[in-house]
């Protein structure tokens, strides 16, 4: 089976504490996977491990079945795009130059982007939604518009894989599913993959195909989403009992106080 | 306007604007020299004064408000902070002993052409950097408070150790050192000039060439890196870059003040933040900025002249106040 992301036996220690261990994963092209776990479990970890930010102390991760550590970074950066959770933006940049920044790997040292790329920025803008917001500047929009200004400077990558640490962490609920709908329908339409770290269960059930939990920095389980999501793996995986009840076809999860 | 043609404008009328300063500075001062004689018949006097004195004088303060200027906008891409520059940092201090030392200990030889005087004060800026640089990054991130302290504390270990140098020199080297320590363009002849440039030229085309990246950087470290950023290699290129270039120029001029702060502020209110554009622009306003300057120190109370420092840390610290008092919040981020 093709995959776009892999790896095996992965893992990573930070101060001599093991962060990650023995990590498997297969990811197949066009697929929405989610990462579930308590907070310190590794997520943030893996997900730079598999977007070549960190290295990993032990295995190796591949993309399209070449190792990350054997390929450059620029053309690690036009296969996968990385949003991470809080992202910074030390400069007040405009939010077309933030997204522009996206096109960094295709435009040489002393380039400035061409026509084309300014195109591409143009689409990704009206594509999550912000094409008004292009000359604002980015310390002066909100925190769901500064996050769908991320994803639109990782579709300017044009990757296969966008790889997102709590894409909806901080956001209100009708930000959170705009932005989850925009991650869907690039599956959808546009064949990107999507791996997300997340602590939003009702999400999870909602949109992801499959799902990883993580506790202590291993897999605890990993497969489809309505296989995963059942009270017993919760509550291993938080450490809270939890009720997970299916009615009309949809599922709820609520913790047992 | 697209960031090619904003660059390719802004870089173009600044390079007019210093031409300008340029030629005016060097007609004017307390010997003055007519334009129309100068191409054609000049006397002897005007002369020496026009090649050995004043083109020096001016290529020195283009050269070294352009260093100045461009090493401040990269340490603030650097640091992610507006407040950086090799004044507020303590590389000025640095190199200051630095070239203190050389001189004092008579290592004022020069080695295959670079200047030992240069050298050291390369070596004093580059340790300066990375104590701050260390100092002040706590969990990954800059933190202001502790950039500033810690700039400020290698600023009072230098001046103490420069001031017990001074407790021990005799009258004349130590008004040598007092007034190079104001800072001032006193040049003769073109020597200097080019002992100068062999360490500001690849200094600044490093800078140069690494601004797409000191963009990215401003993303943080995990994006920057994700888009093909090897930010070690970056945060390496500026360290050696800019103590490159500004200690070789504050080994001759003295810690002239503030240009590496206030030319980059001056230019992101107009331009934006690119770091395309930023660069570039600071090289050639400051190099403008501190030939203007120069020419007031040169001219303000003729024939006597005072130390340039004087006048931009005047300017420098007027313009400082006002932009604490108009960001209030902004600055300290």
């Amino acid at each position: 089976m093709a995959t776009i992301i892999n790896c095996s036996n992965l893992g990573f220690s930070y101060n001599g504490t093991d962060v990650l261990d023995g990590i498997d994963l297969s990811i197949a092209p066009g697929k929405m996977v989610g990462i579930l776990g308590a907070n310190g479990a590794g997520k943030s970890t893996l997900l730079k491990i598999l977007c070549g930010v960190l290295k990993p102390k032990n295995g190796e991760a591949f993309f399209n079945d070449k190792a990350l550590s054997k390929m450059d970074r620029r053309d690690i950066a036009k296969g996968i795009a990385y949003i991470p959770q809080d992202p910074m933006f030390a400069f007040p940049f405009t939010v077309n130059e933030v997204v522009l920044m996206g096109r960094a790997p295709y435009i040489g040292r002393f380039e400035f982007e061409r026509e084309e790329d300014k195109e591409i920025a143009k689409r990704a803008l009206h594509t999550v939604g912000i094409l008004h917001l292009k000359d604002r500047l980015i310390s002066e929009v909100s925190a769901g518009e500064r996050q769908l200004a991320s994803i639109a400077r990782g579709l300017v990558q044009e990757p296969e894989i966008m790889i997102l640490d709590e894409p909806a962490t901080y956001l209100d609920v009708k930000h959170r599913t705009e932005v989850m709908n925009i991650l869907r329908e690039l599956k959808e339409e546009r064949g990107i993959s999507v791996l997300a770290a997340t602590h939003d269960i009702f999400s999870s059930l909602l949109y992801f195909d499959e799902i990883m939990i993580l506790k202590d920095g291993s897999v605890l389980a990993q497969g489809k989403t309505d296989q995963i999501i059942n009270n017993e793996i919760l509550s291993t995986a938080y450490g809270i009992e939890v009720i997970v009840r299916k009615e009309n076809g949809r599922v709820f999860v609520f913790p047992n106080l | 306007m697209s960031t090619n043609r904003k660059f390719l404008i802004s870089v173009g009328l600044l390079f007019v604007l210093w031409i300008i300063v340029a030629l005016i500075s060097i007609f004017t001062g307390t010997y003055s020299i007519d334009p129309l004689e100068a191409f054609s018949n000049m006397d002897e006097l005007s002369q020496t004064i026009f090649l050995k004195i004043r083109i020096p004088r001016v290529l020195m303060a283009s050269i070294a408000g352009g260093t100045l200027a461009i090493s401040g906008a990269a340490l603030q891409a650097l640091f992610r902070n507006p407040l950086a520059s090799p004044f507020t940092l303590g590389i000025s201090g640095g190199a200051s002993l630095g070239a203190l030392l050389a001189l004092r200990s008579g290592l004022a030889v020069g080695i295959l052409g670079f200047s030992m005087v240069s050298i050291s004060a390369f070596i004093f800026s580059i340790l300066t950097m990375l104590f701050v640089y260390s100092v002040s990054k706590v969990g990954g991130v800059v933190a202001t408070g502790r950039l500033l302290l810690a700039g400020v504390v290698a600023n009072f270990l230098y001046s103490a150790v420069v001031m017990f140098i001074q407790f021990f020199s005799n009258f004349t080297e130590s008004l040598q050192t007092m007034r190079w320590i104001m800072g001032s363009l006193d040049v003769v002849g073109f020597d200097t000039v080019w002992k100068t440039l062999i360490f500001v030229i690849p200094g600044c085309l490093i800078l140069l060439s690494s601004t797409k990246d000191m963009n990215l950087f401003g993303l943080g470290d995990d994006v920057a890196s994700s888009l093909g950023v090897n930010i070690r290699r970056m945060e390496k290129k500026i360290y050696f870059a800019t103590s490159l270039a500004a200690g070789a120029v504050i080994s001759v001029t003295g810690p002239i003040g503030f240009v590496g702060l206030i030319i980059p502020h001056i230019l992101r209110m107009i331009l934006g933040v690119d770091n395309r554009i930023i660069l570039p622009c600071s090289f050639l306003f400051g190099a403008a900025f501190l030939t203007a300057a120069d020419t007031v120190s040169r001219t303000i109370i003729s024939p006597v002249e005072i130390p340039v420092g004087i006048i931009t840390a005047f300017i420098g610290g007027i313009f400082f106040l006002w932009l604490l008092i108009r960001t209030k919040k902004e600055i300290i981020v």
